[in-house]
């Protein structure tokens, strides 16, 4: 998916964005879950608030969306001081938390005329508007089916549509894609982009699935131990952190040396998977030509010959010295170039 | 602030929820519907003798017996509610009414709301039994509107106790905390006997017991002979102030609890 322009194509971008200014939770007797972050969401924007678990996602979520009030600092949400104006905050915000909170005795349908009478939607839109975001959540056959006997999928999409029932300029997920399936995970990730792009909805979107902020988030902040460790758009992060490494798997164990001393012409030794050898190229991917012609005049055979971009994990390592939970399984084989296969054979 | 459209109709959405699964689900319903027609047949068929005490001067047993049941099985659905808002801030249900209602107090109406509808089944019913029991009504329409509506007083002190604990401890596992101090304060007002027959240490303990004022108000309101009232209506009014306070105050500990 490529990168969009925050709120490209919004409709509605009156002041809902969101201000944070030295943000800070602390708990009884506890470290501080969110320890002074700052950040700005533009309106329509999504931003990806990436980290592992525990780093302070879901805290922040909290006392953006009135659950939890913040110990110190400020935040704005739609232009609204969370702390002062939580009555009026939550007229103007929708939010699915991580765990679904579902009542399985009740249908979907039944879910949303809950939904819609908290809001206090007036009566004669009640089922007019639930069926409307049932039917765009897909989930028009399920709705008169109870929600005990719905998949994960099925109740993240349902937590989704309670979220917007009353048309909220600002919208908090947080992790609506944990435990999903890659077909669930696709749908959510495209009703997340119509709602940005065509509603003009500002997303604010906690994950610690690199690939979902990757594709996402116009922007990202990155969040360790409660504290913001870096802030921008992915392509940008990447840029900052530097440029593509090169891997190679000489076929010839015995000539590893000799292929060692070629890549080092290129750039600096990186940690490489097993047998294979790796350099962070010194000017960049068009150095990849170059190292393939050295292999080929020095008749070094390849078994493979990879080109990895720095991926959003290479960032949170380079900010904050180890890299983030669960990241490499989803991210590298849609972050990584096909390899090339027996580069220098002839 | 005045409430507004938006907040009674998020009360009725809450107390509709409760209602639905209270109705959906007899494992939840019966339960409090049994409570009291156990006491009933317990304490007005098993103890009948008891009104052939000396200086028993109530007119009959069963009505005498009711009046209590009356008082109690409105608590106890108070109680009840208490067991569901934990529940629900235990499955995340809560949460979800926080984030949804602008104005977070039109949550306990609601509760409150569907507790009141409860209790009209509750009443219908034991109502309904008593009578078949042989239970002689003296009161007027207007002395049983009083008795019923003191038996809805004792249901909203109840509710407001049971949620104040509700709402700080978010748990179930809270139930007996609120049950209890619910379920003493009933036996130890005159259950079986008249308060002038109380002896030992029980008397002083009845005699400043509140539930003590609804019970004898109530009774005086089913003999048609209307005494104390105003001591009941007093009695209850001061602890749903009370009451209130401590149940909203327990809100805003779950909203900053989170």
């Amino acid at each position: 998916m490529p990168e969009r322009e925050a709120g490209q194509g919004a409709p509605n971008t009156q002041s809902n964005g969101i201000e944070v200014e030295g943000l800070v939770r602390q708990f009884k007797n506890g470290p501080k879950a969110v320890d002074g972050i700052s950040l700005t969401v533009e309106p329509g924007e999504i931003y990806g608030f990436l980290g592992p678990n525990g780093a302070g996602k879901s805290t922040t979520v909290h006392m953006l969306t009135t659950l939890l009030p913040p110990t110190a600092g400020s935040a704005r949400v739609a232009g609204l001081d969370v702390a002062n104006q939580g009555a009026e905050v939550r007229k103007l915000i929708g939010a699915a938390l991580q765990e679904a909170a579902l009542d399985p005795n009740l249908t979907g349908r039944e879910h949303m005329k809950l939904q819609t009478a908290l809001h206090g939607l007036p009566r004669e839109e009640r089922v007019r508007r639930g069926d409307e975001l049932i039917e765009r959540v897909g989930l028009s056959s399920a709705a008169d089916r109870r929600v005990g006997g719905y998949s994960g999928g099925m109740k993240r999409r349902l937590d989704l549509a309670l979220a917007l029932v009353h048309r909220p300029r600002v919208l908090f997920l947080d992790e609506p894609t944990t435990g999903l399936d890659p077909q669930s995970r696709a749908s959510l990730w495209e009703e997340v982009t119509r709602l940005s792009t065509q509603d003009g909805v500002t997303v604010f979107l906690t994950t610690q699935y690199l690939e979902e902020a990757d594709q996402l988030a116009n922007r990202v902040g990155i969040i360790d131990a409660g504290k913001i460790a870096a802030e921008g758009t992915p392509s940008a992060l990447k840029a900052e952190i530097g440029r593509p490494s090169v891997e190679v798997l000489p076929v010839d164990p015995e000539r590893r040396g000799e292929a060692e001393q070629i890549l080092l012409r290129f750039g600096t030794a990186v940690p490489a998977a097993r047998d294979a050898l790796s350099v962070r190229l010194n000017e960049g991917i068009n150095e990849l030509a170059a190292i393939v012609r050295s292999f080929d005049s020095a008749g070094i055979e390849l078994a493979s010959l990879g080109l990895n971009e720095p991926t959003l994990d290479d960032v949170f390592l380079a900010k904050t010295g180890r890299h983030l939970e669960g990241a490499g399984e989803a991210d590298s084989a849609e972050m990584r170039l096909p390899e090339v296969e027996a580069a220098g054979s002839s | 602030m005045i409430p507004d459209r938006k907040y009674f109709s998020a009360g009725w959405a809450v107390a509709w929820r409760y209602l639905h699964n209270l109705y959906t689900k007899p494992a939840v319903f019966v339960p409090g519907l049994i409570f009291p027609l156990f006491f009933l047949a317990a304490f007005a068929g098993g103890l009948s003798a008891v009104g052939d005490t000396p200086k028993f001067d109530y007119y009959d047993f069963t009505a005498f017996q009711f009046c209590f049941i009356l008082i109690q099985a409105s608590a106890l659905a108070g109680v009840f509610v208490g067991f569901s808002i934990a529940g629900d801030f235990e499955q995340g249900m809560g949460r979800r009414m926080m984030l949804a209602t602008s104005r977070r107090s039109s949550i306990l109406l609601g509760y409150a709301i569907g507790a009141a509808l409860r209790l009209i089944v509750v009443w219908v019913i034991i109502t309904g039994v008593s009578l078949l029991a042989g239970m002689e009504v003296r009161g007027s329409g207007y002395d049983l509107v009083g008795m019923y509506s003191l038996g809805l007083l004792a249901n909203v002190v109840a509710l407001l106790f049971s949620a104040g604990i509700a709402f700080r401890f978010r748990s179930l596992q809270a139930g007996p905390l609120m049950q209890m101090p619910v379920f003493i304060a009933l036996f130890l007002a005159p259950v079986y006997v008249p308060q002038e027959l109380l002896t030992g240490w029980i008397e002083p303990v009845a005699k400043v017991n509140p539930v003590t004022a609804l019970l004898n108000g109530a009774r005086s309101l089913m003999a048609g002979d209307p005494t104390g009232i105003l001591l009941a209506y007093g009695i209850a009014f001061g602890m749903i102030a009370l009451l209130a306070l401590w149940a909203l105050r327990g809100l805003r500990r779950a909203e900053v609890a989170g």
